[in-house]
């Protein structure tokens, strides 16, 4: 069906580590690095690299899920992302009328549960709209027509936010204390760490979500081989639907996260975060959601590493560098064909 | 050819009908607004085109119909050379245009530069400070075709005296001694960091980190956490809001420089607590102990007006380049009206009077005149505190002091 | 798909049949023609009502020719894209490069970076030349960056190497922007020596007639190399490639030559647009190559037809219209006509709803592009495809068969 090849079980056919060998490497390999990384760049740049992978990694999900299901590269995704931003400070600050930090526990907790809520939803069901509207009419189009739509699609969601918010950055209202962790020396901001917790908890819901559910199964199979997949009763519309909401939703998340750590949002901040989360998507292998969490953290490291060696300017330039490197080592990413997924 | 008849014949009809449509008794000029106007370069520009209409809206000539004709150069989203030089090309073949405001961006001003002059178009930029626009060999460059007809203006003054003079205040008046540099790696942010890092140098100072992140960039966080370490008693942020300067600030605290003076140029100076999108509103509390320059006078009698005026028209307070745009058209309309006390308001008349190095033109701004290259002989730098107490509470920039750098 | 193209009847699908195979068998002449035709429509078109309403004449011949630097490119990415079906989102890298080129030598800080005293000097009448030679001389270079960007990607297949050449178009900007002693850094290398030509001299900022000639020529000969190439051995071979590697390969195309060679000729054009886009606006700088440029081509490419080069032209051609002309124009025209309602509309406000409006109109009711490869619209639709119902695809396949 594709105009362009992609790329098939054949081109990443590798020949298959010791089977013994591999769950030992998993483990060994991330440990080095994160040790590594920790002696080098010190506990408070490393919660940086770890807080700003996070973000990363939850948009890369949503993209990585839709490329393995449809094979399309969803370049409004990261404009999903802004604008799960924009509805949190909606909710927030002009719904709720928020402004500074709450440092009630029992007040505090409710609304991160509500703004975490509102926004995946809102997005969830923007996504699906968008899905129905600007791609499921071009599915068995050439595999390049609906990029373009996506492109078209980022500008549309783009300009309603500048007509909405304006061209400047928006305030975003931080509900979150800042008060430190103090760990030995270090000094670890609380909100940090629960960006991190809240990110690493939606990986593993997500996880179990395709692994353990009907659903799940259903997205896989679809993933694997749409027609088959339709043959066993699978209804792939539907199927396809809840892609784009739960990738929708997470970058929804993001959004939220993104509010709460940096306080200020703008039209086309999407842009830029949709450009690394695509990055970190190819980098763990298109399609793993695995290696698109893992792909994100990396990026984090990349950027964070870059910038404490003094090489702040070329942080783009070097993580798409590192990116080229691992792909002609590992041309389908570190965890390419783990899931089987068609990229 | 058929085709080819009937095309000659509409060509033919299309000069009759605007021959007869332009005639009305009185001559047509038009003054061309040259800016980004679409996108994220709006939130700076913006502020410049309405300062601008704010000054055309109330221009009349005895004998001439004034139109005003705004091109927006930004394509998708960012300022796009290539649709600058086409825009000027547009503005140099409307024969009633006879003055320009703009452009915002250096890169836009290296394309239309060369064409303006080569149609000797006065124009007027109400935020270009890059020095090699006009000064040197960089400046005869551009201006290749007629290298001493002057006809690019400027409101704004260079980096090179911008940059230095934050240096000195912050070594002299506050007392800083080291600081640390974050631009935005664009033409004005890393400009005015580089000669601001030269005088601190110079001045005795120490520059204790030096980073870049461009305009996009979000978080903030591992550049202050590296900053941090090195203990600076203040942050110098080169670029305007838009392109990070509230967030630097914002971050700060979370990073451990929440004591840590923040200096920053023009680009920051941007409107009260209360304007969307301006430095205090985004800082918020973070924005107290941020000092700003801006090159201007501190008192100028008639500031409070334009800003009721403005305010008035547009339902928000100016921002930080509408008193530059609303100057720059004020150049202008005093240039036309030169030249029409002269006799005929052509092209190279308003040129020769907008760039007439003894003239004085009173502005918003301040009194301004330009030296042989087009530059602003207005050289006093004005030095401007955050106070977080005014603006009803929501934050804003005090005058605090002055210099005159001639 | 294709339900939106009428089935012509009778004697117009006669004379189209006709019409496309003279130009296949006449490709080179049939491009000299058409390309001559379409660059004397432009101007008359520019002089009538209601274009000269909102922009000058000499405006839109300036626009035409900006549309030509897009045109090239879109040919270009064409090659790569459309008929090797190498998927490239970094494209504007070759566009930069070629333009740096130019830069280097045709500028007095270029000139002091090679250690040359070239345009300081020669009078500009004469410096000017340079640009002819210089043509080649950055597809030269931007070619040879083609090959050296194009050999890490070999092993990669689609979407990973998608992200690969996005890499590439996001690190040279980034290369140009930071190597200040090198490149000016972030203020571009200004002072570019215009065109020249020996009887009418320098080209002139107020003239658009030279710039909009020499575009012409161009476009005229990148299309009938293009042409050439597609329908040579090497076009084969790109279009086995994109088909299905493997099999390529089997058959004994050298993928690797293949591949390689289709970056480099694909970035060479884009290196001829850069050398020309720099001499028009005498200034380089990294924001003229942002990976909006790259998206831009792209969608030219997609929207026109890929694999087709009249058709991924006029794609540019539309898309570079829409974007760059019409939606910067909507608020003057509707002014000067004093249309209710709409002449109050700020449409510069709603451009990028407006173009992604268009976008996704544009792919929804033409999935293939405006003018589809007849290749490929078979492979697309072997099923619904009968004989006539798309008479370019018709007269085109004949003849390539013919010629076998």
């Amino acid at each position: 069906m594709t105009a362009l090849p992609a790329t098939s079980e054949a081109g990443g056919a590798r020949v298959p580590m010791g089977a013994s060998l591999k769950p030992l490497l998993r483990l060994v390999v991330p440990a080095v690095f994160l040790v590594g990384a920790y002696a080098f760049m010190g506990p408070e740049q490393f919660v940086n690299a770890l807080t700003r992978g996070a973000i990363y990694a939850l948009i890369a999900l949503g993209y990585t899920m839709v490329y393995g299901i449809i094979e399309l590269i969803n370049f409004a995704h990261g404009d999903m992302f802004m604008m799960g931003a924009f509805v949190s400070l909606t909710f927030l600050g002009q719904i709720l009328g928020l402004t500074g930090s709450i440092t009630d526990i029992a007040r505090l907790a409710p609304l991160l549960v509500a703004a975490f809520f509102v926004s995946m939803i809102v997005m969830g069901a923007i996504g699906v709209t968008i899905e129905r509207l600007a791609y499921k009419p071009l599915r068995g189009a050439p595999r390049l027509a609906p990029l373009i739509t996506a492109i078209g699609v980022s500008f549309i969601l783009q300009n309603i936010v500048m007509l909405k918010y304006g061209p400047f950055q928006t305030n975003s209202p931080k509900i979150f204390p800042s008060f430190d962790i103090v760990i030995g020396s270090a000094k670890i901001p609380a909100l940090s760490v629960f960006i991190i917790v809240v990110a690493l908890s939606m990986m593993v819901a997500l996880q179990l979500f395709i692994s353990r559910t009907r659903l799940g199964r259903a997205m896989r199979s679809t993933a694997a081989d749409r027609d088959a997949a339709q043959l066993m009763g699978v209804n792939i519309n539907r199927t396809i639907a809840i892609t784009f909401l739960i990738g929708a939703a997470l970058a929804g998340a993001a959004g939220v996260v993104n509010g709460l750590q940096y306080g200020v949002s703008r039209f086309d901040d999407g842009f830029q975060a949709g450009l690394k989360a695509f990055t970190a998507a190819v980098l763990g292998g298109i399609g793993n959601t695995v290696g698109a969490a893992l792909g994100g953290f990396i990026i984090g490291f990349i950027e964070v590493g870059a910038t404490v060696m003094g090489f702040s300017r070329w942080g783009p330039a070097i993580v798409f560098g590192v990116l080229v490197i691992v792909l002609v080592f590992r041309p389908s990413g570190l965890l390419g064909q783990q899931l089987g997924e068609r990229a | 050819m058929k085709l080819a008849r009937v095309g000659a014949a509409l060509a033919a009809a299309a000069i009759v009908v605007s021959a007869c449509g332009g005639s009305g008794g009185s001559k047509t000029i038009t003054i061309g607004i040259s800016l980004p106007l679409s996108g994220s370069d709006l939130a700076s520009a913006g502020p410049a085109r309405d300062g601008a209409l704010l000054a055309l809206k109330d221009f009349t000539l005895a004998g001439y119909t004034i139109k005003t004709l705004i091109l927006d150069h930004a394509v998708n989203g960012i300022h796009d050379p290539q649709q600058g030089s086409k825009d000027m090309t547009t503005l140099v073949s409307d024969a009633t245009v006879v003055g320009v405001v703009g452009p915002f961006n250096s890169s836009i001003a290296k394309v239309q530069i060369p064409i303006s002059n080569e149609a000797g178009l006065l124009q007027c930029s109400p935020a270009n400070t890059n020095p090699d626009l006009t000064k040197g060999d960089a400046g005869k460059q551009l201006r290749a075709k007629a290298p001493d007809k002057i006809n690019y203006i400027r409101v704004a003054t260079t980096d090179d005296i911008q940059g230095p003079a934050v240096a000195q205040y912050g070594i002299n008046k506050l007392s800083l001694k080291n600081v640390a540099i974050i631009d935005d790696t664009e033409t004005y942010g890393k400009g005015i960091a580089d000669a601001f890092a030269a005088e601190w140098t110079k001045l005795g100072g120490t520059v204790v980190g030096r980073e870049g992140a461009p305009k996009g960039t979000t978080d903030y966080t591992a550049i202050l956490t590296k900053f941090a370490a090195a203990k600076p008693d203040a942050v110098f942020y080169g670029g305007v809001t838009s392109t990070g300067g509230g967030l630097v600030r914002k971050q700060m605290d979370q990073a451990g420089l929440g004591a840590a003076a923040y200096l920053g140029g023009d680009g920051i100076q941007d409107g009260n607590g209360a304007t969307d999108g301006a430095f205090i509103n985004i800082a918020g509390a973070a924005a107290a102990n941020s000092f700003s320059s801006v090159a201007a006078i501190h008192d100028i009698p008639g500031a409070a007006d334009f800003a009721a005026k403005y305010k008035a028209e547009y339902k928000v307070d100016p921002g930080s380049y509408s008193a530059s745009g609303y100057a720059c058209a004020q150049i202008i309309i005093a240039a036309v009206k030169a030249a029409a006390a002269k006799g005929d308001v052509t092209r190279e008349a308003v040129r020769a009077a907008g760039t007439n190095t003894a003239t004085k033109f009173d502005t918003i701004l301040g009194s301004v005149s330009f030296d042989a290259v087009g530059d602003s002989s207005q050289k006093i730098i004005s030095m401007y505190k955050v106070d977080m107490t005014a603006a009803g509470g929501k934050g804003d920039w005090i005058f605090d002091f002055q210099v005159d750098y001639k | 798909m294709s339900a939106s193209t009428a089935v012509p009847s009778g004697r117009f699908a006669a004379r189209r049949q006709r019409l496309a195979e003279v130009s296949s068998r006449h490709r080179s002449w049939s491009i000299v023609v058409g390309i001559a035709i379409i660059g004397a429509i432009l101007p008359v078109l520019a002089n009538i009502p209601p274009f000269t309403l909102a922009t000058p004449t000499n405006a839109w011949m300036d626009g035409f020719t900006n549309a030509g630097v897009w045109v090239l490119l879109a040919i270009g990415l064409n090659l790569v894209v459309g008929v090797a079906g190498l998927l490239d989102l970094g494209y504007a890298a070759f566009f930069a490069i070629g333009a740096y080129t130019y830069a280097y030598v045709a500028s007095p800080f270029g000139n002091s970076i090679l250690g040359i005293e070239f345009v300081t000097k020669v009078s500009p009448d004469l410096s000017g030349l340079v640009f002819w030679p210089m043509l080649l001389v950055g597809a030269l270079v931007a070619g040879m960056f083609g090959i050296l960007l194009g050999a890490p990607t070999l092993r990669l297949r689609g979407d990973y190497l998608a992200i690969v050449t996005l890499g590439f178009g996001e690190i040279v900007p980034i290369v140009f922007l930071n190597s200040d002693a090198v490149t000016n850094g972030t203020n571009g290398v200004g002072g570019l020596a215009r065109p020249a030509l020996p009887i009418i001299g320098s080209f002139s900022a107020l003239n658009p007639w030279p710039y909009y000639i020499s575009m012409l020529v161009l476009v005229a000969v990148v299309m009938m190399l293009a042409y050439r190439l597609v329908e040579s051995r090497l076009g084969r071979a790109w279009e086995a490639i994109r088909e299905d590697e493997l099999a390529a390969a089997a058959s004994g195309i050298n993928t690797v030559t293949a591949k390689l060679l289709a970056f480099a000729l694909g970035a060479s054009t884009a290196g001829i647009a850069g050398v020309f886009n720099a001499s028009k606006l005498v200034t380089v700088s990294p924001d003229q190559f942002t990976f909006i440029v790259s998206f831009t081509v792209l969608a030219m490419v997609v929207l026109g037809g890929m694999g087709n080069f009249w058709g991924v032209a006029v794609g540019a051609f539309v898309i570079y219209t829409i974007n760059n002309v019409l939606l910067k124009v909507l608020n003057q025209f509707f002014d000067a006509v004093s249309f209710p309602i709409l002449k109050d509309i700020d449409f510069i406000q709603l451009q990028f709803l407006l173009y992604g409006l268009a976008l996704v109109a544009m792919m929804l009711l033409r999935p293939e592009g405006l003018f589809p490869n007849s290749r490929r619209q078979r492979e697309l639709h072997t099923q619904v495809l009968e004989p006539g119902a798309d008479e370019l695809t018709t007269a085109e396949a004949t003849t390539e068969e013919g010629q076998r």
